[in-house]
């Protein structure tokens, strides 16, 4: 439907109005035209009426002369009778005013006067009656005719209608100027005040007269105030953050990409600095989240009094803070900001008479040379904060290209580790322990490897701290343990069937409290005593007496246990009480530098032969070493001495050349 | 709000249905005994609920050309003016029967008729064209009176009654008034005596009437219908408390005594509820008693 505006709308309503109004000022003029010929007529009835009853009383045609003065009065003082003539019924003429002598012709025209109400003046000149006049009883007839004042009867109505045409226009005039002002005053204008308003939504219009108009405006008004303040706070939800009410990561993005095109723009630096509660975890666990979150507004509070002014402090997780340092000039300013905050920080907070010390780790990347956008500003910085949090925490880490590196090795193995066994890129290696007597192949350690499809093998050392961090190491560990029953399992009816197979274990696969169901399931259709478990000194270490239980428990089921690297770490003589270990595995370092270490090789293999342990040397390479550990009545050497670890086929060929050998 | 402009809206529906009031009508009528139910009904205010007027004027020729200039839908008349009417307004009907002079139309003398015979010269005092015209030339031939001793004088009946006869009869010895009751009265106190009436005249009979047009009896018939029943009612009470008519009456009258009122009544017949006869009589006079309302 095609719209109209008020105005155009207003016009329309006039425009059919005042056509309305001067109708009703037409029909009003046409009625009033009606009464004033009732008027005339009625006068003239009179007339006619007073006339008859004058002349019914004194009309004598012999003596005429006697009433013409008063005939004549009645024509002066009624200014609608033009003149009074009498006929007799010869129409000869008895009496007549000066003017009718003009008209005699008209006279045909004439109505009876009883016709006179329902008559058109208009149409009609004059009027007549009969009168009569006796003679005796004898009565003679005479007519009389009264003539119509016709232009003062037009000019009366005339008058009336010029007066009445006036009185419609002027009113006409004035109720559509009045009309148009009030409706332009109080409607249009209002309308297009409230149309502004409702666009722009600012410069709320004054008060109206009309009180629809004023219920619309204030209503605006208080649907924008309510907008502005919703607007508000979600800019403040969208842009803040709610408990520490620092920026958000959104709002900060944004700030950052401005600071950047700034930088860009001014060849200027910047830094960002990541920030991380050490230990926060531990902390919500403890106390709360409730504390927690007061840490957090605390951090946030001592970080908007270290920095500068126009630095720009943000929460971007849960204890992650990011400082955006814009304009800076060198590291200096940088160091300078963050050694603020650490002292700042080393402050204690003390809540329920409790003191709390709370400590961060920080990483900083500078713009444009570690990143030229937001997000690898955001990594980098992340990365240099990790870094420092290997390194102890409580400290902070500049980003360099070597940290980038090995944080790019560690996502890549991440990335591999993740996949890797359901893809079989694992794979176990064997290394022969060699009888040093017999010069023959009595055991072996299965060992781990990955193997990339681009990269090729990937020694453990490479990933398996990363599957301890991730937790991986559980289910890879799970892997081996299954592969090496398997493989022992394989050898059961082939020359190698003697063969006792050492698997590692980590100490987070000792804590897993499902290992030891693990191990039972998979070591029940092999002859146990072929499973050997090395462990190192260091998994020892945590949870001590828990360990002690489990082990035992492992060595009830005939498993056997080695003590791996020993003379490395605590080399504590209570494991070699508390633990059963059957084997000792004198740590590489001692052979590499045999010269140096006779003693201590001496020392620990005088130690298993006292404790009644078997003794074997890691890392034997060259004969010297050999013949070395032979006179020390060593019982076993694993080394490239006498092979390299070796996948399993080619483990079980060097098994048969050595045993034809022998 | 809303209830108002509905309110406002029907009310306008219901102004615009309501019936309007019946255009006034007017009836011109004179000083007469026999009109009295007329002047009655007025007074009590019968007329009023039919929107009827009365406009009383000093003869039935000045009553007759009231409404021949048709300043007036009604007229009372005798048989003479109706018949007067009749030639300029064709129409004119009788509608309502009211009396008939049963002596109320008399001619008064100063002298009995066998002077009045033996007289050289009379001066007859009378309402030409109307009625007294009839009686007086009636009374002539009656009385065996020679008319061309007759000097006639046209008065109405007010001048009639206010001439000083004192004064007149100086010059005029031998004077005859033809007139009607209620001014018989007053010149009866003057000396005037009866010599002859409606009463003791059988060969002439005054019949009076309210006559109109006949377009006004066909476009408002039930109204004239209603005025005939108030006649009736009027007739009807004033013969049951002639005494409270009287007082409401008088003054259209000439203040006349209550005596004079009652016998005034004597004088004349009531003849609003006629007979088929009396119908079938007044055709004669070009009564057409079709347009009567019994």
């Amino acid at each position: 439907m095609k719209t109209l505006s008020i105005k155009k709308f207003s016009l329309l309503i006039l425009a059919f109005i005042v056509p309305t109004v001067s109708l009703l000022f037409f029909d009003f003029y046409l009625k009033q035209r009606e009464i004033t010929q009732e008027l005339i007529k009625t006068n003239l009835q009179s007339a006619a009426l007073s006339l008859n009853h004058f002349l019914r009383k004194n009309f004598d045609p012999n003596e005429i002369g006697n009433i013409v003065s008063q005939l004549d009065s009645r024509i002066i003082t009624n200014k609608a009778i033009s003149s009074i003539k009498i006929v007799d019924e010869n129409n000869h003429i008895i009496y007549t005013s000066q003017q009718l002598e003009k008209s005699l012709a008209e006279d045909d025209k004439c109505q009876p006067i009883t016709n006179i109400m329902k008559s058109n003046l208009s149409k009609v000149s004059c009027y007549d009656f009969s009168i009569k006049h006796y003679q005796g009883l004898q009565a003679h007839f005479y007519r009389v005719i009264i003539g119509l004042n016709k232009e003062y009867i037009a000019q009366l109505q005339t008058q009336e209608a010029k007066r009445m045409l006036g009185i419609s226009l002027l009113f006409t005039l004035f109720f559509f100027i009045l009309i148009y002002f009030l409706l332009e005053r109080f409607m249009i204008k209002p309308l297009e005040g409230l149309r502004t308003y409702a666009y722009y939504s600012e410069y709320s219009p004054q008060k109206f007269l009309i009180k629809e108009f004023e219920s619309i405006r204030y209503s605006l008004e208080m649907t924008f105030k309510r907008l502005r303040t919703e607007q508000e706070n979600l800019y403040n939800l969208s842009t803040k953050d709610p408990l520490t009410g620092l920026y958000n990561r959104n709002d900060l993005k944004s700030q950052v990409q401005r600071i950047i095109a700034s930088a860009k723009r001014n060849n200027n630096h910047f830094a960002i600095i990541f920030l991380d509660l050490d230990n926060f975890k531990n902390i919500n666990d403890s106390v709360g989240h409730h504390f927690g979150d007061i840490i957090l507004t605390k951090v946030a509070t001592v970080l908007r009094t270290a920095i500068r002014e126009n630095d720009v402090p943000a929460r971007i997780g849960g204890d992650e803070f990011l400082i955006v340092l814009p304009e800076i000039e060198n590291e200096r300013s940088v160091i300078e900001v963050v050694q603020r905050i650490k002292e700042q920080l080393s402050k204690p907070i003390i809540m329920e008479n409790e003191r709390y010390n709370v400590t961060v780790s920080m990483g900083v990347a500078l713009y444009p040379k570690d990143g030229e956008d937001f997000n690898t500003l955001l990594k980098n910085a992340d990365i240099a904060m990790y870094e420092a949090k290997e390194l102890g925490k409580n400290n902070y880490q500049f980003f360099t290209n070597k940290l980038n590196k090995s944080v790019q090795e560690k996502i890549k193995m991440q990335s591999l580790l993740s996949d890797a066994l359901q893809n079989n890129y694992f794979q176990l290696f064997y290394q022969p322990k060699v009888d040093i007597d017999t010069q023959t192949i009595v055991g072996c350690e299965a060992l781990i490897r990955l193997v990339d499809p681009y990269e090729g093998v990937i020694s453990p050392d490479r990933f398996i701290p990363l599957a301890e961090e991730t937790g991986m190491i559980i289910p890879l560990g799970e892997w081996i343990i299954k592969e090496a029953c398997e493989q022992i399992q394989k050898w059961q009816d082939t020359p190698l069937k003697n063969i006792k197979l050492s698997i590692n274990v980590s100490g987070l696969q000792l804590e897993d409290r499902n290992f030891f169901e693990m191990l039972q399931s998979n070591i029940a259709c092999i002859e146990s005593a072929k499973l050997d478990i090395e462990l190192t000194e260091s998994v020892l270490i945590q949870d001590f007496n828990d360990k002690i239980t489990l082990l035992h428990k492992i060595k009830d089921l005939g498993v056997t246990l080695s003590l791996d690297d020993f003379g490395t770490g605590y080399s504590s003589l209570s494991y070699l009480r508390d633990i059963p270990f059957d084997t000792l595995k004198i740590d590489k370092s001692f052979i590499d530098s045999m010269e140096e270490n006779k003693i201590f090789i001496n020392m620990i293999i005088g130690i298993a032969e006292d404790l009644h342990l078997n003794v074997v040397a890691e890392g034997v390479e060259t004969q010297a070493q050999l013949e070395y550990l032979k006179d020390m009545k060593c019982e076993m050497y694993q080394g490239y001495l006498c092979s390299k670890p070796l996948p399993a086929k080619e483990f079980e060929t060097l098994f048969q050349s050595c045993s034809n050998n022998s | 709000m809303k209830k108002l402009f509905y309110f406002f809206v029907i009310s306008l529906f219901l102004i615009g249905c309501a019936p309007q009031n019946k255009k006034e009508l007017i009836i011109a009528t004179n000083q007469w005994i026999g009109y009295t139910p007329l002047y009655y009904a007025y007074e009590k205010g019968y007329l009023k609920k039919l929107n009827i007027k009365i406009i009383n004027s000093v003869s039935l020729a000045e009553a007759a050309d009231i409404f021949r200039i048709g300043q007036a839908d009604m007229v009372t008349t005798t048989q003479h003016e109706y018949n007067s009417l009749k030639k300029s307004i064709h129409d004119i009907v009788p509608v309502i029967l009211l009396d008939r002079s049963d002596g109320g139309d008399m001619v008064l003398s100063n002298r009995s008729i066998t002077e009045l015979q033996k007289a050289d010269r009379i001066y007859a005092y009378l309402e030409v064209d109307s009625i007294n015209q009839e009686i007086l030339k009636d009374f002539i031939k009656h009385s065996s009176l020679d008319i061309k001793k007759f000097v006639f004088i046209n008065k109405d009946q007010e001048q009639i009654q206010d001439i000083n006869y004192k004064k007149e009869l100086k010059k005029k010895k031998n004077i005859v008034i033809v007139t009607y009751t209620p001014y018989n009265t007053s010149l009866e106190q003057q000396g005037f005596k009866e010599v002859a009436s409606t009463k003791s005249i059988d060969s002439i009979i005054v019949i009076d009437a309210i006559c109109t047009t006949k377009s006004l009896l066909e476009n408002d018939r039930k109204r004239v219908v209603a005025l005939k029943k108030i006649i009736d009612r009027s007739i009807d009470e004033i013969k049951e408390n002639p005494k409270d008519a009287y007082n409401v009456t008088a003054k259209y009258l000439s203040n006349i005594s209550y005596k004079e009122y009652l016998d005034s009544l004597k004088n004349i017949k009531w003849i609003n509820k006629p007979s088929d006869e009396l119908l079938e009589f007044l055709s004669k006079y070009h009564y057409t008693k079709e347009s009567i309302i019994k």
